[in-house]
């Protein structure tokens, strides 16, 4: 045991600076792995951790219809039989245009108007940004109490006049972090007023997405409480909730989303293992001589292997620290990159779990990965001491390596299953990289291949750089597959966001109207559509909106109370705009069933579905379904299943009714002006639609784009955080190819200089040779990019996909230049050695 | 006492099969100091390393103080060599690694032995290399690597030290000085040395002399055994 600790230590002692690039490739790898589980767990921590405060109470009724007296009895009935029922109060919210009273202040925002009562909040605390704490007093006489932004968006102060929808309020105090605000997304600020308030200013009448909620506080566990809320509220569209489930949907979420950005770390860890696998086969070749020499002095295989896999374990738990404290210089950068899109309470510290988690992965990802070089210690025979001839074993069939070999595959596939938290995700996650890599890898391999046949043509130092990518124990491929899946990714991203942006660009986009206006009366309509029609030069298109939620498909009913219907909340328990028309759409198609005929109908109403829906719903045209309306219920036939293009459609009403039956529906109108307005005059005509019609509320498509396009920069910023990450790890393989065969290299080049070659003709053999490798490398990353951002824009995102011409070429230049630099830099020390001493010594 | 019977020993060379030993028998008595020559290629070193147990024979057996070597597994060959043998090579074959004192330490370590480092300091000392222990083996001489190969050899106080042309790297003056140091060692500590050279002059000091050529013995010259050695015997 002691030779092999003291060996151990004396190869460390020798060999780190050969094997750094090693220790680099694991620190890569789990830094990834620890700043992105880090990152997530710490956005949980915030976000996530108290779902009772976001919630703001135990217990959450809602509904977007008032509450009926029947329906106030039952929850009251429910909640007599509940001693531990401590505290309620209401809460009313609705999104609506602020603009300041002061007419010649010309700005207006979305703002998320919420109407409540005291006690509030009744569990977590609301403090001001003056540090006090909120007292409902503030909202007597019209008082609204404003999310600090807000000032600074309308250019108003505290004591300033606020018109909101129908409202005027005056703005008393504000806050920096309203209990219950931290998640989800939402239109604008949040203005807090008094519910009576919200009440009084005729909000409720004139605008139709207004959430209503009745809050309760228990002492106990509310789960048998919501329990038989359920229970008696079944029938009904009104919603039940408690924080301890709300608690476990967002902690399901958020593990899910941790496990998928630790499977990206494990990406770049498992590529950071291909460049372990790299260093411990050329460690090992280089190596065969002091094995023999050990053999011949009597240690066994056995003993030796021990050895270097100490010193690999070694090297990889350092390495594996250096990248936990990697990870938190990585957490410092996302802090000053993100720090406007996370919570500002977010602590950006590494956490202990992920830093052990990491840790332990960068270990045995340095042992699975060397363990089969390793093996190849076996095979070196001290007679090569003598003559060195150790090959003739190698055509026979090393079994023990094949059991191996499975075993660390094996052991890879239980990595990537405990990261992925999923046996089907990670045999996904293993799968594909495996597939992507291979693929690479074979692209490389004909590419090289096919350069052989070239290998003749040219001057000398380019025949002789040919050459060079041939050379025995060359690392030609494996660069190619490190640095050209770093690239791919890079390329990817880059072409994907060039894509996206352009299909948000409004000055390209025609398709996409300029003005959207919402929540206009019926009585509002014809003048609001005169307006527009002279400010804007067009009619603008008119849309009747109806909100409904379903209720029952062929008579069988949707049980809001069930926890699959909560579940699928998004899909079919929400609530959803439908309108109805005599026509199909321009980019609507009939794929089952048929249209109406044009004029009213008379008997049965009928429906048309969009195609996605009904088979979610599972019905066919024929069916029935009954929808409720402000508490009506109104069945219809189900008379065509229709699919709309939607990357040309402007509008995707999932349901659309024959005119008629909704007719007399309480509902609402949409207008949107086509015609592109310039933005001081969409401003103008803004402020003149909100004078008129207060109720009404505008969409600027152009903020719309604005949020979308910093959207999608923020994830563009932390995807080519995570691609350059991959392609440092390949740079860094690169590095470590260009260190394991520099011997030969410096063996050549004294033979070349012996034989009369210039020190300039070495440099230009030295930069055709990896200029080369840079081409191929950023040719074979550029392609597989363009065909995976095609892939993904026409099947994944369903929007359109253009070729990027100068992010492919530059995709190509960059890579080549960039191995061409780190290629050249790393072995230009060899033009300057004297070929004698190299010569004396060989 | 060292015996082979009948050792064969041939290796694929392209299509066909060259032989390297053909029919090799010989016995080495305990103590005694054998010159091996030949021309290149007659089989010298591959003999020595079979004797080693760093390949094994085609056919034939070979006994190591009566224990028989052929068909051994790498860990018993290791052990024994560890315990019974030492090698001294043409290219010294130390590792750059470890310093000179560290390359002398390794048989040591891996027999498990005590006292390592006052011994490998004592080996040093006797290879006149006191002061050059902390040296790596490429801030050496030629000749200061073979004295460090030797010391190394000598670790495990082996009964039988096999060396492969041991003076062929050097000048005239170190291998005399190499040569002398092992005929030193080998007299003070009665060990067994086998010694493969080109030179005439130094084949003609050892006690007995084993001429190949093309693989089998011609010549075997037990008149250069001194009486002491024929009483032992």
């Amino acid at each position: 045991m002691r030779f092999i600790l003291n060996l151990t230590r004396r190869e460390i002692r020798s060999s780190w600076r050969r094997l750094l690039f090693f220790f680099l490739c694991i620190a890569l790898g789990v830094g990834s792995v620890v700043a992105l589980r880090s990152l997530i767990q710490n956005l949980t921590k915030v976000v996530g951790s108290d779902a009772r405060a976001l919630m703001t109470a135990d217990v959450d009724i809602g509904s977007t219809n008032d509450f009926s007296p029947t329906d106030i009895s039952t929850i009251e009935a429910v909640v007599s039989r509940f001693p531990t029922v401590e505290a309620r109060n209401e809460t009313i919210s609705t999104a609506a245009m602020a603009r300041p009273a002061d007419a010649t202040n010309e700005r207006l925002e979305f703002v998320e108007l919420r109407g409540i009562e005291p006690p509030f909040p009744l569990v977590g605390n609301f403090t001001l940004s003056n540090g006090e704490p909120f007292d409902f007093k503030l909202l007597e006489n019209n008082g609204a109490v404003v999310a600090r932004i807000l000032l600074e968006e309308l250019n108003v102060k505290i004591g300033d006049k606020l018109r909101v929808s129908e409202g005027e309020f005056t703005i008393v105090a504000t806050f920096d972090e309203e209990p219950g605000g931290t998640s989800g997304f939402r239109l604008g600020a949040r203005v807090f007023v008094d519910k009576k308030a919200f009440d009084d200013a005729g909000i409720t009448r004139t605008t139709s997405r207004i959430r209503r909620r009745i809050l309760y506080r228990t002492s106990d566990n509310p789960t048998p409480f919501v329990a038989e809320l359920r229970e008696a509220l079944k029938g009904t569209t009104i919603q039940v909730n408690s924080y301890r489930e709300q608690q476990e949907n967002l902690g399901a979420q958020f593990e899910r989303t941790e496990n998928y950005l630790a499977l990206t770390g494990l990406l770049i860890l498992v590529l950071g293992g291909v460049g372990v696998w790299n260093v411990a086969r050329a460690f090992v070749e280089q190596k065969r001589k002091t094995v023999a020499v050990l053999k011949c002095l009597g240690a066994s295989g056995t003993r030796i292997i021990t050895v270097y896999l100490l010193q690999i374990l070694t090297l990889g738990l350092i390495g594996s620290l250096f990248g936990v404290l990697l990870a938190q210089g990585g957490l410092w950068l996302a802090r000053l990159q993100f720090v406007d899109a996370l919570p500002a309470k977010m602590s950006y510290t590494v956490n202990l779990e992920a830093a052990w988690q990491g840790a332990l992965l960068g270990v045995l990802i340095s042992v699975l990965f060397s363990a089969l070089p390793l093996l190849q210690i076996r095979t070196i025979k001290p007679k090569l001491l003598l003559r060195d001839e150790n090959n003739e074993n190698l055509s026979r069939l090393d079994w023990t390596k094949w059991i191996f070999g499975a075993l660390c595959l094996a052991a890879l596939l239980a990595l990537a299953v405990w990261q992925a938290g999923s046996l089907r995700v990670g045999a996904y996650f293993l799968g594909g990289l495996g597939a992507t890599g291979g693929v690479l890898y074979l692209t490389a391999a004909i590419l090289i291949w096919a350069l052989k046949k070239v290998k003749g043509l040219g001057p000398f130092s380019v025949r002789q750089a040919v050459n060079s990518l041939y050379r025995p124990g060359n690392q030609t491929r494996v660069v190619l597959l490190a640095v050209g899946l770093g690239a791919f990714v890079v390329i990817t991203v880059q072409i994907l966001q060039a894509n996206l942006v352009r299909e948000f660009d409004f000055s390209r986009n025609r398709r996409l109207p300029s003005l959207i206006f919402v929540d206009i009366q019926k009585s509002q309509i014809e003048e609001l559509s005169r307006l527009l029609a002279e400010r804007t030069g067009e009619k603008p298109e008119e849309v009747p909106t109806v909100r409904a939620r379903i209720s029952f498909v062929n008579g069988e009913p949707i049980d809001y109370q069930q926890r699959e219907v909560r579940q699928q909340q998004g899909q079919i328990g929400r609530e959803f705009a439908i309108t109805y028309r005599e026509k199909t759409d321009e980019h609507e198609s009939i794929i089952g069933g048929a249209w109406w005929g044009s004029g009213q109908e008379s008997g049965e109403p009928q429906v048309s579905i969009e195609e996605r829906m009904a088979s979610t719903l599972n019905i066919s045209s024929g069916d029935s379904i009954t929808f409720d309306i402000s508490g009506r219920k109104i069945t219809a036939r189900v008379a065509n299943i229709r699919k709309i293009d939607v990357r040309k459609a402007r509008t995707a009403f999932v349901f659309v009714f024959r005119p008629g039956p909704l007719d007399n529906a309480p509902q609402s109108f949409a207008a949107t002006v086509l015609n592109h307005v310039p933005a001081t005059e969409r401003q103008r005509l803004q402020h003149e639609v909100l004078d008129k019609f207060p109720n009404v509320q505008i969409f600027d498509v152009a903020d719309i784009i604005a949020a979308v396009n910093r959207l999608v920069n923020n994830f563009v910023i932390a995807i080519s955080f995570v691609g350059s990450f991959v392609l440092l790890t390949g740079v860094l393989i690169l590095i470590g190819s260009v260190a394991l065969t520099k011997s030969q290299r410096i063996y050549e080049n004294a033979i070349l200089k012996t034989l009369g070659a210039k020190r300039r003709m070495l440099a230009v053999i030295l930069i055709s040779e990896y200029g080369l490798l840079g081409l191929l490398a950023g040719l074979i990353a550029t392609s597989f990019a363009i065909l995976l951002s095609v892939a993904v824009t026409r099947l994944l995102m369903d929007i359109e996909w253009e070729f990027e011409p100068l992010i492919a070429i530059l995709g190509v230049v960059v890579t080549a230049i960039l191995v061409t630099v780190v290629g050249a830099a790393a072995s230009f020390d060899v033009l300057f050695r004297k070929p004698l001493s190299t010569l004396r010594l060989q | 006492m060292i015996r082979l019977e009948s050792v064969n020993k041939t290796v694929r060379s392209g299509p066909e099969d060259l032989t390297i030993l053909n029919d090799v028998s010989l016995e080495i008595p305990d103590g005694e100091f054998v010159a091996v020559t030949g021309a290149s290629g007659s089989g010298k070193s591959t003999l020595l390393g079979l004797i080693a147990g760093l390949d094994g024979p085609s056919s034939g057996r070979i006994f190591i103080d009566d224990d028989e070597i052929t068909g051994a597994s790498e860990d018993v060959l290791a052990r024994i060599r560890s315990e019974r043998i030492g090698f001294i090579f043409q290219s010294f074959h130390l590792i750059p690694s470890l310093t000179a004192h560290e390359n002398i330490l390794i048989p040591m370590e891996i027999l498990g032995a005590r006292n390592v480092r006052e011994r490998s300091a004592a080996l040093l000392e006797q290879v006149d290399l006191t002061n050059r222990g902390h040296h790596y083996p490429a801030q050496l001489s030629g000749g200061e690597q073979q004295r460090v190969a030797i010391a190394r050899a000598f670790a495990n106080s082996p009964k039988i030290l096999l060396a492969d042309e041991p003076t062929g790297n050097l000048d005239s003056k170190n291998g005399q000085h190499i040569f002398d140091l092992m005929k030193d060692l080998h007299a003070r500590h009665n060990v067994t040395l086998i010694l493969v050279t080109h030179d005439p002059a130094l084949a003609g000091q050892a006690q007995r002399r084993v001429v190949l050529e093309d693989g089998r013995v011609i010549r075997d010259d037990l008149n250069h055994r001194d009486t002491e050695t024929q009483r032992k015997r």
